[in-house]
């Protein structure tokens, strides 16, 4: 039972502890703690008060033992040596004795309620000190309908604190918790190092990344606030009567659902997130979104899935064709390089390494032996840009300084694995270079046999370690939230360019040397232009199954391939042709055997073609992107109006609350 | 931890640090919030909630209150007072003396050559009621100008107007407690999820423990509108045509409280004659209701045992605002729905004080709701103050409305604006920027130095903002609430109170009269002058009333409460005791939709923004839910004029043009749009704002507009862009 007074206007509030007047920085708590029995917030983080309206306390549970998904809500029921100890928030050493405090928490939401009065966000940010520009908490809204039969539905939403929080398992650094502790999902700004995957990973849009601190910050729960039996800021802000919180699967008083989804709320089998909505109206067939996503929610069939559920699918807007090739300018432009660049060096090393193996005229001319010289230059030349690449992707981080925590979570994160790999990768190429070109700085030491078996071992290191390295980044990109992107496409374009690109460097390299030497290119290119053929149908083929497999899967996917279409139209279009008109072009050179000046020529001229077709293909892919997120509104998480507000300089103003761009 | 960190560093959660919690009153609606504002050790405010035994929040806040400590460091604050020749000059920050000497001079210099009445005196609802109270002094006793009035004219006027021609006199009957009490509830024009979300909450609170009936009437499909049982979206403009519809309906099927009407009301023949021509068939043609729904409703709301009726500006800001609120009092009278418990007439008021300043500005009259027509009244306060009763004039002067229009033609000389800011709220902005120009002389008193009618001013006064002084609030069910000081004035900024008893001492019959330099002192007169009236303080101080967090009136001297609800014994105020059934034709005389400008244009709130954003325009963390001006544009009626979703469109009527960003939504119908009002050069360079007869308000919600795609898209971006910056 709730310690609950009523007075003499019939108003309810917490009684404090003893029944008498509390004073600040006391327990005023009291009934705040669920069953009377958290005791004192002597010592807490959080302050309570006397007066502490009986709203505000944490419920307790109907009992459930699992939740939906057939998981124990008791989260620390196999694991009792995480039990009683302090969440140490801001170093308080106070422990709460709520006995469902290892119970898992969740939000529920009663959409048929919520006004969109923007209570609970505000709320949020008061007590989390943010600027404008970031928001734990986002209210978005669809509506449906023709006046007067129309209905908006708003959506607030921060995070799920997911059974299967994503970005903890994303985070290279390790920056987030799950923790025993209701459940909560918390991440460690003084870890991150501000890669921003979690952003990316998450279906909800609940880590912040902020451009200016360069790291992320998320929903923290109000675990302070739970700790002395009171509810989260935001659901003590509501006034709708729509947001509210408690042991999850545990509906609220005067509320019957514990539904998964409602129109707008990307699919839950992602993360398996901890909240339950009720939404009783019927509502519209279709329910439009007013932000610049073209995505509406159409009803499905409802003797299958129920009533009231609803599927994205791409919004019927104009086919109008435009270039926009501006706009392919984006935060991710440093990797458009990276991985461009990471692909071309491992491509190139295969061949250098591998070539001179293969009994295949005209590749006999890769190997050391062969041209020293262009060889080493080539070597250190890989080196050079991989270590451009790293730097770049270095300088994408918020906080590049803290660069060394990639490593952090080789067990989850495909960043880490990514990242592992690329340094495997380039240091063994390293080795294997000085110990190619510079026996003689250790064979003073260790016997030249030595040498060069630790050569070919770093050699064999790095030819496996390069690929694998690419499997990782490719890895990174399959993710649930952002259907554009999780495809196999992205494996054959990242092998496709491995091939494409290296075998174009080193062309380019040796072409030069053999020119300058006046010896034919012409059979070495002949062989390369078959591998770039190959990297180039690769990445073809990929990209023709990617758009017949976006138009059939509906939902975001079809939206990012609609917006490839019109936005991007004439880019996309353009790239398309770039592709097919590379690949033509490396064919017939192929086949001529074009030597000489006139030779070199064609090759350059099918050089930057192939290099333009890459640079804008991989910038497409990252702005094209259109994640699972919830809806926006009209002006707040509208990317339409951040991009407007950028353009037209109303960024400027803070107040605005769209940073300005920061590239 | 589950999964993670296995060594897990201290959580760290943002303290702000908060040493002291100062209680206050809300300043922006009338809604009445109890709040604490959180102060660091270094005495910055630096949080706020609402106060958790409040009995009108019960410790909620709207997004306006979250952020409201935020205002004491917002941008562009007046620090200092400024003065120049002419408004082509250029601004200088001078001394109090040298500015308060300068505008004492010209108002003198100017009453002496062109009369008393040449200089009009313009304020506000958001003062503290002791300032409007030394104001209303100082006007009608030292400066004796009879052109002075509240911008509560362009909010309140017609519910002000209503009441007192329905009831004798103006004062909220009802409470929010009523929401607890009533079976039916009609609101008219009034979408309280956006403008009182607290009420809404009130509202909500009551609906989750005992479900009842809410129709809500509103020509757009509003989110409270969504909430409602029935929602009737009635046609711009003819609310009169539907109430009476409903009381014909009553009165005709017998379901009036003749019993009530018999004791309590007087004109009931007349009343009933005329209601007797708004049959259901004839209305539902003008109201745009069908016939059986208005049956259904009036049946409903005659047969509930208690019925309350509450609203807004859809009502107020009407050519026939003060008739549609006398009607709603005819509603409740017929059904006897006054001063019980659920059954009410309750205007949800706009500003802060809006109440306060129809209390004790003597801007309509004489302080304690006294009138200057009565004789009476005008010996009581002369006596009171210490003024020659024959100084006061025997008829209230010019209402806001009229005072532009006098500048405009030359009887007004001079214009002193305190915390208003008509170059935005006023309707046809274009005219008003042409009238202050024709001005010789004009001072503007307000907490932001960038407010938009400095550009015509004179001098300029920094004034404190709210919570940098100390004082009460009167809020929409007459509960006197307290503002506590948290802290210092900004700069060299002054309390109102202490710029109007500075100025009174600049006259030499100020200088004889008593100006209280203290909120206490002043509201000590206050109480005197309200005993045994109706709006009685004389049982209020400033320590009880934080304690019992608001008093409402009447609250009589040795009582330990206030009283929630008036006329409980149905005695009304006026001469014969009685409430009067109001007979009111409707007259169809606004600018509708015609060939050449076929939309009706609608306008009003939105939740995040206060009147003219001079405050939430600068607290990121409100304005970014509508950083800049938007209007709601039906989908099928845009995409015959060609016109996309967050484009820029640009809207002709008869007086002026504006461009704006669309939002295509089906919330409104195809042959209207709504633009909200905060918005510096937007939608009130469109309005007409034809005026209530009876209450002066401006018909801001109803005219015609065109509309066509803005010729040049990011020309529109670059005037949208200049208008917003503060």
């Amino acid at each position: 039972m709730l310690n609950v007074q009523v007075d003499k206007q019939g108003m309810a509030y917490l009684a404090p502890p003893g029944g008498g007047a509390s004073t600040e920085g006391g327990c005023g708590s009291g009934g705040g703690c669920s069953s009377g029995s958290c005791g004192s917030s002597e010592g807490h983080a959080f302050k309570t008060r006397a007066n502490e309206p009986a709203y505000t306390a944490l419920p307790k549970s109907n009992g459930a033992k699992l939740n939906q998904w057939g998981k124990a809500i008791d989260l620390a029921e196999d694991h009792k040596a995480l039990t009683g100890k302090s969440l140490r928030i801001n170093n308080s050493e106070a422990i709460s004795t709520n006995p469902e405090r290892y119970k898992q928490h969740g939000f529920h939401f009663s959409a048929d309620n919520c006004i969109g009065c923007h209570a609970c966000e505000a709320a949020c940010s008061e007590k989390n000190d943010l600027p404008a520009h970031i928001s734990f908490r986002s209210v978005g809204y669809v509506e449906g309908g023709t006046y007067p039969d129309f209905r908006r539905v708003n959506i607030s939403m921060a995070c799920n604190h997911c059974d299967d929080p994503v970005c903890l398992k994303g985070c290279p650094t390790r920056a987030y918790t799950k923790f025993a502790e209701y459940g909560a999902v918390l991440q460690d700004p003084d870890i991150c190092f501000g890669c921003g995957y979690c952003t990316w990973v998450c279906p909800y849009n609940a880590p912040q990344l902020d451009p200016i601190k360069g790291e992320v910050s998320k929903c923290n729960m109000c675990v302070d606030r739970l700790e002395v039996g009171l509810k989260p800021a935001c659901v003590s802000a509501c006034l709708a009567g729509a947001l509210d919180f408690g042991v999850i699967e545990t509906a609220p008083e005067n509320r019957e659902q514990t539904k998964l989804a409602i129109p707008g709320f990307p699919t839950p089998e992602i993360t398996h997130p901890n909240i339950r909505f009720q939404q009783t109206k019927e509502l519209p067939r279709e329910m439009r979104r007013t932000d610049s996503m073209p995505l509406v929610y159409v009803k499905k069939d409802e003797i299958s899935k129920g009533k009231n559920s609803y599927a994205p699918q791409v919004a019927d807007k104009p086919l109008d064709r435009e270039w926009n090739l501006k706009k392919l300018r984006s935060r991710e432009d440093p990797l458009v390089l990276f991985t461009l660049i990471t692909q071309a060096v491992v491509g190139a090393f295969l061949l250098l390494f591998l070539a001179p193996m293969v009994p295949i005229a005209g590749m006999e001319v890769l190997s050391y032996a062969a041209h020293p010289v262009a060889h080493a230059a080539l070597l250190f030349g890989l080196l050079a840009v991989e270590t451009f690449a790293l730097a770049l992707s270095t300088s994408h981080l918020g906080k590049p300084h803290r660069f060394y925590r990639a490593f952090n979570n080789l067990r989850y994160s495909p960043v880490s694995r990514e990242v592992a790999g690329v340094a495997v990768f380039f240091n063994a190429m390293g080795a294997y270079t000085v110990l190619m070109v510079l026996p003689q700085l250790f064979t003073w030491l260790v016997p030249p046999a030595l040498v060069q078996g630790l050569q070919t071992l770093a050699g064999w290191v790095a030819v496996v370690a390069g690929p694998l390295a690419l499997y990782a980044m490719n890895r990174i990109y399959r993710i649930k939230a952002r259907p554009f992107w999780d495809h196999w496409q992205v494996a054959t374009s990242f092998y496709g360019s491995m091939l494409t690109l290296g075998a174009l460097v080193v062309g380019v390299v040796y072409a030069a040397v053999l020119v300058a030497q006046g010896e034919s290119f012409a059979s070495l290119l002949n062989v390369l232009a078959w591998t770039m053929a190959a990297g180039l149908a690769i990445e073809g083929l990929g990209l023709i199954a990617h758009a017949r497999d976006l138009s059939r899967g509906g939902g975001e996917g079809a939206a990012s391939h609609r917006v490839q279409r019109t936005t991007y139209g004439n880019t996309y279009l353009l790239r398309n042709l770039g592709l097919a008109l590379s690949l033509a072009l490396v064919i017939a050179l192929g086949v001529t055997h074009l030597d000489g000046v006139a030779g070199l020529w064609a090759w350059v001229i099918t050089a930057a073609v192939i290099l333009a077709t890459a640079t804008i293909g991989r910038a497409l892919f990252y702005v094209l992107v259109i994640p699972t997120t919830m809806p926006g509104a009209f002006f707040w998480r509208n990317k339409g109006f951040e991009e407007h507000a950028r353009e037209t300089g109303l960024a400027n103003m803070p107040q605005v609350g769209v940073l300005p761009n920061v590239h | 931890m589950l999964f993670g960190r296995h060594t897990k560093n201290p959580i760290k959660i943002a303290d702000k640090g908060v040493t002291d919690w100062k209680y206050t009153t809300c300043g922006y609606c009338s809604t009445g919030c109890s709040i604490e504002v959180g102060l660091n050790a270094q005495g910055k405010a630096v949080a706020a909630r609402g106060v958790g035994d409040a009995s009108v929040n019960q410790g909620k806040l709207c997004i306006k209150g979250i952020f409201e400590h935020e205002l004491f460091n917002s941008a562009n604050r007046g620090s200092t007072p400024l003065m120049r020749d002419k408004p082509i000059d250029a601004y200088v920050p001078v001394s109090w003396d040298a500015a308060l000497d300068r505008t004492a001079a010209e108002f003198k210099r100017i009453q002496e050559k062109y009369g008393r009445d040449s200089v009009a005196i313009v304020s506000t609802g958001q003062i503290l009621t002791e300032e409007f109270y030394t104001l209303g002094k100082l006007t009608r006793g030292v400066i004796g100008t009879n052109n002075y009035d509240g911008n509560t004219t362009l909010c309140m006027a017609s519910a002000v107007s209503g009441y007192k021609r329905s009831f004798g006199s103006d004062g909220p009957p009802g409470c929010y407690e009523d929401f607890d009490h009533t079976e039916c509830l009609i609101a008219f024009g009034s979408n309280l999820p956006e403008q009182h979300p607290i009420i809404y909450w009130r509202l909500k609170m009551a609906l989750e423990k005992r479900k009842f009936p809410v129709i809500v009437v509103d020509p757009r499909v509003t989110m409270f509108a969504q909430m409602a049982d029935i929602h009737l979206p009635v046609k711009p403009g003819t609310d009169l045509v539907l109430l009476n519809s409903l009381a014909h309906v009553i009165l005709k099927e017998g379901f009036a409280d003749r019993a009530y009407i018999e004791a309590h009301t007087s004109g009931y023949d007349e009343f009933s004659a005329l209601v007797a021509q708004y049959d259901p068939v004839t209305a539902a043609r003008i109201c745009g209701i069908d016939e059986d729904t208005i049956r259904h409703v009036a049946r409903l709301y005659a047969k509930a045992g208690a019925a309350m009726s509450i609203w807004t500006m859809g009502i107020n800001q009407s050519t026939h605002g003060s008739d549609g609120v006398a009607a709603i009092n005819n509603l409740n009278l017929i059904t006897g729905n006054i001063g019980k418990p659920g059954g009410t007439s309750l205007s949800i008021t706009g500003q802060c004080n809006a109440m306060g300043t129809r209390e004790w500005s003597s801007c309509s009259g004489l302080p304690g709701y006294r009138a200057l027509e009565k004789e009476k009244d005008r010996e009581t306060i002369a006596k009171f103050w210490g003024v020659n009763p024959e100084f006061f004039p025997k008829q209230r002067g010019m209402f806001m409305t009229d005072i532009f229009p006098a500048i405009e033609t030359g009887q007004i000389k001079a214009l002193w604006l305190v915390a208003t800011n008509p170059l935005t709220s006023m309707p046809n902005t274009p005219r008003i920027r042409k009238t202050l120009q024709k001005l010789e002389f004009m001072v503007v008193q307000d907490a932001y130095a960038d407010v938009e009618t400095t550009q015509y001013a004179n001098v300029y006064l920094p004034a404190a903002l709210w919570g940098e002084k100390e004082g009460v609030f009167t809020n929409t069910e007459r509960r006197v609430n307290l503002v506590r000081k948290v802290m210092a004035p900004h700069g060299d900024a002054k309390a109102d109170l202490w710029i109007f008893n500075e100025l009174a001492k600049r006259y030499e019959q100020g200088r004889k009269m008593n100006f209280p330099p203290t909120p206490a002192g002043v509201f000590e007169e206050m109480r005197a002058l309200s005993k045994g009236r109706m709006l009685d303080y004389s049982g209020m101080d400033h320590d009880k009333i934080e304690a019992q967090r608001g008093i409402q009136w009447p609250c009589t001297e040795g009582a330990e409460k206030g009283n929630p609800r008036l006329y409980t014994d149905g005695v009304f105020q006026h001469a014969d005791g009685k409430a009067k059934l109001l007979a009111m034709p409707f007259i169809d005389n606004n600018e509708k939709p015609s060939e050449d400008y076929p939309f009706w244009l609608n306008s009003g709130r939105v939740v995040e923004h206060f009147h003219t954003r001079t405050r939430t325009g600068k607290i990121g963390n409100v304005n970014k839910f509508s950083p800049t001006p938007y209007m709601e544009m039906n989908p099928d009626a845009a995409a015959r004029l060609n016109i996309p979703h967050m484009s820029y469109a640009r809207l002709i009527s008869r007086r002026g043009d504006a461009v704006v960003m669309v939002q295509h939504t089906q919330r409104v119908p195809p042959d209207m749009v709504f633009i909200p009002f905060h918005f510096h050069e937007c939608v009130n360079r469109l309005t007409l704002g034809l005026l209530d007869p009876y209450s002066r308000q401006p018909a801001f919600k109803q005219c015609s507009v065109k509309i066509e795609p803005a010729p040049n898209q990011q020309a529109a971006a670059a005037a949208n862009v200049a208008a917003r910056s503060f």
